[in-house]
């Protein structure tokens, strides 16, 4: 008894112990690792200084040496400004490509589940379609296949004189502010008011009678008459600027370039293939006794959807979705195959030009690595809110 | 007593009611979608045959298949395929024959059989190579490498019961045969390669060399050990969080400044290889840590308790369990790999889609506008390969879930 | 005692058949129930027994025969069917709370879309329910923070929310820890007193010989034997019913 107990008490020796070994065990891993980047790291600086290229950022006060079509980038400006441009780039492409994929993914992913044959069939097809051609063979196809095919400017095919389609871009009216813009802006601030009003009021006759409120569409039935009667009591301050085609290019409207056109199509419709596959799934992942229980209580169709399954089935496709909204982020740099100056693209004009390829693709991936980490980061608040209360 | 059931054979007309004339709705969306999409056919199948110029791609079907490859070594390419034909035709057959038997031993659940229509998207892909290569000989070629394949098939379905574990080593033996058959006796070594045969063996070379590396990574993700698991996250996330195209930036013009003084760079296609495995192998990991996460604790307790060491409860009693359940992941891993080799095109490999868009500069076809008909069939080539990949991996899945019930 | 007022039965089924693919699940059930009678269905599992009350509010379709719920009767028309489910009630054996939804609003839900009951109407009426069902301090918490007992209870809540005549229990205690199971039966016990007309599937023999007017025995998609329950346990007529009854008690 006295010696069992004694046994437990007495420390092994250090090579059996436990608690050394996990010690020791790291050290060696961090040793070994530290090593290996230290060996790497020291490689690049002596192959550096060997050509006599710069070690540091400072390559990035340097002028660019080109210029970025569709911007008022000069080539005298620095690197450093091109790489900013090439962000907001990226930025326009993805935050409207997010937008137009996850429209056009929800409605396909709820096609697949239409009770439509044909719907259903089309849906399918067009998601096996695009989940099995590379994105970058589909960016090719919309920038070299059809929209440098599109007529020259001096064809530019027109509809309704509102918007001029041609080689040198999509061109769709814009809205031109000719008057007072600060009286409309109030006008806006009373409309919103107004219509969250409405919205409340009808909210609370809900409660109190149990009779459908259809708010939204009063609030926005209201939200809409007040903007109206507002712009044309304050003198009507905006007007269509719609585009008007000249010998060489167009003015007026807001010009699509066809760079631009092409990778936000291209990636909009890679995504959305992706994500109607996530929509279809998280709705069919929502218990087949959830649609029971609405059925039993006697909700309609509609209700049953909107109260007990799309809820449900939101929450599920949140990680999945933002995963493919951070895969359109990274896709978006094969802008670079056809001349779209994000991020990417400017970086490798820059490394051509002049400055250091090792700090230039550390720097890109840096950027692309705060992309994902604000992505990741908004996924997580959003997720948080989400999470059913009362799970582990 | 028992009434058969009735007829639950719905009458064309019946049919339509129920899956296209349901309601008004439906009416209006059937009457849509059919105008929409005999529109669509009408447009692509006027494209397809009339419209478009293939001679491109029949001019140069050797190109978009190759590449560059040493038009007097191409026998060696035929020689690789027989290869391989027989040593896939083998495996077919010897797994084919012991799942058969584990069918009829109630040891496994039978599944509907696809049979031959589960090769349909290949042939078709095969169908238009040949069309396209307007001779015999590559047909009659290709009809050899059937036979050879069935052949081995026939054996393969002999193999001795006790040599069934040396199968899958035979069948990579096999594959091993082949690309040594393609290289190696003053054969033509892989920086030469291209095309269609390039893009084949990047995603397959990338895949093999990323596995133990993205299995490590997991397993180190999962350490108790913070320094390790800290040191595996951080290669994982960092990886994961950059598009693809920046790694191989990075292998293309960085490889060189991180090798000492008197190491010569790797070539163009070694270092696009370096570049997905590393890319890659971060992918890996995060599917690998899946199948690690979806094995019971209480299997690795039992192990405990049973007295095996560490290392010998991960490597027989997790990993078997992990990896099996991950082999779905690794194809569709395997599925975007040889859809990203394409990305190879933007830094100056030919492999297909370089190749595609190249031809494209030649003097007969120049400025004439042909993007199109070689996208296609770019795309049709991806495609196919893509479509029955995730086919097969879709049929393995639902085949693990039988299995786990 | 099997007729409503007017001498119509609540729940009629004729010739009740259904099929799931080449399987008969249901074969040619004849089945009466009346007003304020509770029954018990019992039997081996694939029985039957689960979807022949799933038939009666059309969870499932049935391929031949008739159904008929208080005057109703069961057809494809979609408002005959929404008619149906507003006046039956439904307890599921994995409860079927919806885990997004707090359990004021479980039990409101349908009262206020449905039912249009104004809001604070359908949450006094829903606190009454919790009351009774012994969970009111429950009210605000989430399904998945309430043990199987309660969430079980907050479930017979919501179907009691929508004023049911008639209340179908599928194996409402099944899915449930021993400690659990009494507070459920005790609700349904109170419930039955109340004058709901009830079907319970149920394995629960002792709930059922202390509660049921009618005992029913299925077997393979028939009812092999009904009858009261004093009978139905004491002096079964069918062998199978005896085999079934010495297996289980």
């Amino acid at each position: 008894m006295t010696a069992a107990t004694a046994s437990t008490t007495r420390r092994p020796p250090f090579w059996r112990n436990v608690r050394v070994l996990r010690v020791v065990v790291q050290a060696v891993f961090v040793a070994a690792v530290a090593g290996l980047v230290l060996f790497l790291l020291d490689n690049v600086v002596y192959n550096l200084e060997r050509r006599g290229i710069p070690t540091g950022f400072d390559y990035l006060r340097q002028p660019a040496g080109f210029a970025i079509p569709d911007s008022d980038f000069r080539s005298t400006q620095s690197l450093g400004d091109a790489l900013l441009v090439g962000v907001q780039n990226t930025i326009k492409v993805a935050l409207l490509g997010i937008v137009l994929a996850t429209v056009l993914g929800v409605l396909i992913g709820v096609a697949r589940l239409s009770t439509n044959w044909l719907v259903r069939k089309a849906a399918a097809v067009y998601v096996e379609t695009f989940r099995n051609i590379p994105v970058l063979v589909i960016i090719l196809f919309w920038y070299l296949g059809v929209m440098i095919r599109l007529p020259p400017i001096r064809e530019a095919v027109e509809a309704l004189d509102l918007v001029a389609v041609s080689n040198r871009g999509i061109v769709i009216p814009w809205f031109d502010q000719v008057g007072a813009g600060a009286a409309f802006g109030v006008v806006a601030l009373v409309a919103v008011a107004a219509a969250a009003g409405v919205w409340a009021w009808r909210t609370r006759r809900f409660d109190r009678t149990g009779e459908p409120h259809r708010r939204g569409l009063w609030a926005g039935a209201v939200l809409l008459a007040v903007l109206a009667t507002g712009f044309v009591a304050t003198g009507r301050p905006w007007t269509l600027d719609t585009p008007e085609v000249g010998e060489l290019s167009t003015s007026g409207g807001f010009r699509l370039a066809p760079e631009y056109a092409a990778l936000l199509v291209a990636l909009s419709l890679y995504t959305a293939s992706h994500i109607a596959e996530i929509v279809r799934g998280s709705i069919l992942a929502v218990a087949r006794g959830q649609s029971e229980a609405a059925n039993a209580l006697g909700l309609s169709g509609f209700q049953r959807m909107r109260f007990v399954v799309l809820p449900q089935a939101f929450r599920i496709s949140v990680p999945p979705i933002s995963n493919q909204y951070l895969n359109l982020v990274k896709n978006s740099s094969l802008g670079v195959a056809i001349s779209y100056y994000e991020v990417t693209k400017v970086t490798q004009v820059s490394i051509a030009q002049s400055a250091p390829a090792v700090q230039a693709i550390a720097l890109l991936m840096l950027i692309y690595l705060a992309f994902s980490l604000t992505i990741a980061a908004v996924t997580n608040v959003v997720n948080r809110r989400l999470t059913l209360k009362g799970r582990a | 007593m028992s009434a058969p059931p009735p007829s639950r054979r719905l009458s064309a007309r019946e049919w339509a009611r129920a899956n296209l004339f349901g309601s008004r709705l439906d009416t209006v969306l059937t009457v849509l979608f059919t105008l929409f999409l005999v529109w669509v056919v009408y447009r692509l199948g006027r494209f397809v045959f009339v419209d478009a110029r293939w001679e491109i791609v029949e001019r140069n079907i050797t190109n978009l298949l190759v590449g560059g490859f040493p038009r007097d070594q191409l026998f060696r390419l035929w020689g690789a395929l027989f290869v391989l034909a027989a040593s896939l035709g083998f495996g077919a057959g010897a797994f084919g024959a012991q799942r058969r038997r584990e069918v009829a031993e109630g040891r496994a659940e039978e599944l509907p059989r696809g049979g031959v229509r589960r090769l349909v998207p290949l042939f078709l892909l095969v169908a238009v190579l040949l069309w396209f290569s307007g001779s015999v000989e590559p047909a009659l070629l290709v009809l050899g490498a059937f036979g050879v394949g069935y052949a081995f098939n026939l054996l393969g379905q002999r193999t001795p019961q006790r040599l069934e574990r040396f199968v899958p080593l035979a069948v990579l033996a096999g594959v091993l045969a082949a690309f040594l058959v393609v290289a190696a006796f003053d054969g033509v070594g892989w920086s030469l390669w291209g095309g269609f045969l390039l893009t084949v063996f990047l995603a397959v070379a990338a895949i093999l060399l990323s596995f133990p590396f993205g299995v490590l990574l997991a397993l180190g993700r999962r350490s108790s050990l913070p320094a390790v698991r800290w040191v595996c996250v951080a290669y994982i996330e960092l990886f994961r969080g950059v598009p693809l195209i920046a790694i191989l930036f990075m292998a293309f013009f960085m490889i060189g400044f991180f090798l000492p003084e008197g190491v010569d760079a790797p070539s163009l296609v070694t270092r696009a290889i370096i570049g997905f495995t590393l890319f890659t192998a971060a992918y890996v990991a995060e599917i690998v840590r899946g199948g690690l996460q979806s094995v019971p604790a209480g299997q690795v307790e039992a192990a405990q308790a049973l007295g095996l060491s560490p290392f010998r409860t991960t490597t027989r009693i997790v990993l078997p369990q992990a990896l099996r359940a991950v082999i779905p992941g690794l194809v569709g891993q395997f599925i975007s790999l040889y859809k990203d080799t394409s990305l190879v095109f933007i830094i100056g490999l030919t492999e297909l889609l370089a190749v595609a868009q190249n031809v494209t500069k030649q003097p007969d076809f120049l400025a004439q506008g042909l993007y199109v008909e070689t996208l296609v069939f770019a795309s049709f080539v991806y495609w196919t390969g893509s479509y029955w990949m995730s086919r097969e991996s879709q049929r393995l899945e639902r085949r693990l879930g039988l299995g786990e019930r | 005692m099997s007729v409503t007022e007017n001498g119509k039965p609540m729940i009629l089924l004729e010739g009740v058949s259904k099929w799931f693919g080449d399987f008969q699940a249901l074969n040619g059930v004849d089945l009466s129930i009346g007003l304020q009678e509770v029954v018990v269905v019992c039997g081996p599992s694939g029985s039957g027994k689960s979807t022949m009350i799933r038939c009666v509010n059309r969870l499932e379709k049935h391929d031949a025969g008739r159904i008929v719920v208080d005057g109703i009767e069961l057809s494809d028309d979609i408002r005959n069917i929404q008619e149906i489910r507003r006046e039956v009630g439904m307890v599921f054996q994995q409860f079927n709370l919806f885990p997004h939804l707090s359990v004021l609003e479980n039990v409101t839900l349908a009262p206020r879309n449905v039912r249009r009951r104004p809001r604070a109407e359908a949450e006094e009426r829903a606190m009454a329910l919790l009351e009774r069902v012994q969970i009111p301090e429950q009210a605000h918490k989430y399904p998945l923070q309430l043990s199987g007992g309660q969430q079980q209870r907050a479930a017979i809540a919501r179907a009691l929310a929508m004023e049911p005549k008639i209340m179908l229990f599928d194996e409402p205690t099944s899915a449930l820890d021993p400690e659990m199971i009494k507070e459920v039966l005790d609700v349904m016990t109170e419930l039955a007193g109340s004058g709901m007309t009830m079907v319970v599937v149920t394995h629960e023999m002792g709930f059922a010989r202390a509660v049921a007017d009618r005992m029913v025995f299925m077997a393979d998609g028939e009812i092999v034997e009904e009858g009261p329950p004093e009978h139905f346990f004491t002096d079964p007529r069918e062998e199978r019913t005896k085999q079934f009854l010495a297996q289980i008690l």
